[in-house]
């Protein structure tokens, strides 16, 4: 592992998954570093979430490497997963618990013990300080986005993975998510996230990859997309409002096709 | 960058104050499958001997615990997506499972106990303290027996309506042949297939608990089909269970 490499909150090399004998994600390679938010971006099916699965240790992947905060997923999995913190697309906690149970016992999943103070401190962070003896069955959908926001973060992960993290989120829910996860990167940890919102991924990514059919076929910062593909045909055609944005060179390299 | 792991037995009893709490929360379904035998042990007093009326009631909450309670509880929380966000932090695997199958043995021992109290209540069923321990541990088998053949059915079945209909439908099969069938209303034939089916077996092995003095070599043979369908059940319910079904 060289200088670079040792900097690198996650590594994955020539990662492979196969569904029987659908190959979701090809030659897959990227890497985040500390203290940096990397956006996966790409149409329905695309291998996004195929790709943190496989990081998440949810797929077991044909081949290639992932590496996490120096931990093989594969050869060390427990540690690479306690060292990372995932808010997954489709997820839930038992819906008999109350929210300050369900935090009790996911602290105590990650070695934590929340005393009282730091239990109300990361309820009001979360403004669910009014709602903690409410069943999570109970909550509305934007606060229990919240409390998997706050059981992502409740180790101070090293790596924390996002799939689709603003989903249905309300725009006030969505700014303070927002400033949660540049709290994360300000701490020197790494943010991995996947989005539909290309305006987000502009705003907040410092470096996004475009996957499709489970190939990344550009990576870079949003800036450096915009102005390599700026003068692309397909992304002018694309163009609907005068400057390019990152949409544009996002529906141009990914074409414009509904995808299921 | 040292990362330190959580100790398991802290994770496994983090996991089972939570389960026990969801139990606690959905006592309604549980006391159901509490109040089946002693409803039993009240019917059939003074008609039947006290260990087959103590047998019967003990089996049919087992099953309701171990079909019903287990693998329903095990497919609505797969279909939710709990498990899956349980896998991805660092826990061992199974302590999830193992948390799962502790709450749902100690509510069997809960029902063991409670059905003794009402034998004891209602039809003044009185036995000697190793009846009593035999039959706990029996019980336990009993219950890995039913546990192993929910695992099994949440192996092979995926949505959690399909999991439902599917061990009510086992639980009232299980009652009719097991309990009509002992009584030789269908013949001969019917009744020895019952006697070797996993409710028979079950049955056979904590009458023969209940009162150490008939062990003989059916209820050993009983006691090792008891364990055979365990073992095949688990294998079933290992090998072909899914952590999602998305």
């Amino acid at each position: 592992m060289d200088a670079t490499q040792q900097n690198n909150i996650l590594q994955v090399d020539n990662l492979n998954v196969y569904y029987g004998t659908v190959q979701a994600v090809k030659n897959v390679s990227f890497h985040v570093q500390q203290g940096e938010i990397f956006g996966l971006l790409g149409p329905n099916g695309a291998g996004k979430t195929s790709t943190l699965s496989a990081i998440e240790g949810l797929f077991r992947q044909q081949s290639g490497t992932v590496t996490v905060a120096g931990y093989d997923t594969l050869k060390d999995p427990r540690y690479a997963r306690a060292a990372m913190g995932v808010q997954l697309q489709a997820t839930s906690f038992q819906s008999e618990l109350n929210v300050v149970e369900i935090l009790d016992l996911y602290a105590s999943i990650y070695g934590r013990t929340l005393d009282s103070t730091e239990l109300q401190l990361l309820l009001k962070e979360i403004n669910l300080a009014e709602a903690e003896h409410k069943k999570f069955g109970q909550l509305s959908g934007g606060q229990q986005q919240r409390v998997s926001l706050a059981i992502t973060t409740i180790h101070d992960p090293k790596l924390v993975l996002l799939d689709e993290p603003t989903s249905g989120l309300d725009p006030q829910s969505r700014r303070q998510l927002w400033s949660r996860i540049e709290g994360i990167r300000e701490k020197g940890n790494g943010v991995v996230l996947t989005t539909h919102s290309m305006e987000e991924a502009e705003a907040v990514c410092d470096r996004i990859s475009i996957i499709d059919h489970g190939v990344i076929i550009a990576t870079g910062t949003p800036q450096s997309l915009i102005d390599k593909h700026r003068n692309d045909p397909e992304v002018i055609a694309v163009s609907r409002r005068g400057k390019i944005t990152l949409e544009d060179v996002f529906i141009a390299l990914t074409g414009s096709a509904i995808r299921d | 960058m040292a990362i330190t792991l959580p100790k398991t037995s802290s994770v496994l009893a983090a996991l089972l104050k939570a389960d026990y709490l969801v139990l606690w929360r959905n006592r309604r379904a549980s006391l159901m499958a509490l109040l089946m035998p002693l409803i039993i042990v009240f019917f059939w007093k003074g008609a039947m001997p006290g260990a087959f009326i103590l047998a019967n009631a003990i089996t049919l909450g087992i099953i309701s615990i171990g079909l019903m309670g287990y693998a329903n509880a095990i497919a609505r929380d797969r279909d939710k997506g709990v498990f899956q966000r349980l896998r991805v932090s660092p826990l061992p695997l199974w302590t999830i499972m193992a948390s799962r199958l502790l709450v749902q043995l100690s509510l069997i021992l809960l029902l063991t106990v409670l059905a003794f109290i009402a034998g004891y209540k209602f039809d003044g069923i009185t036995m000697p303290a190793t009846s009593y321990i035999i039959t706990f541990f029996i019980s336990l088998i009993g219950g890995a027996l039913c546990l192993s053949l929910g695992q099994a059915i949440v192996g092979l079945l995926k949505t959690p309506e399909t999991v439902n209909s599917t061990t009510r439908l086992v639980y009232l099969l299980f009652i009719m042949t097991g309990m009509l069938g002992q009584f030789n209303y269908f013949g001969h034939e019917f009744k020895v297939i019952v006697e070797w089916a996993p409710y028979g077996t079950l049955k056979t092995i904590l009458a023969a608990g209940l009162d150490p003095a008939r062990w003989d070599n059916h209820v050993s043979e009983s006691l090792l089909m008891a364990i055979g369908y365990t073992v095949i059940f688990s294998i079933i319910g290992i090998k072909w269970f899914k952590w999602s079904v998305k």
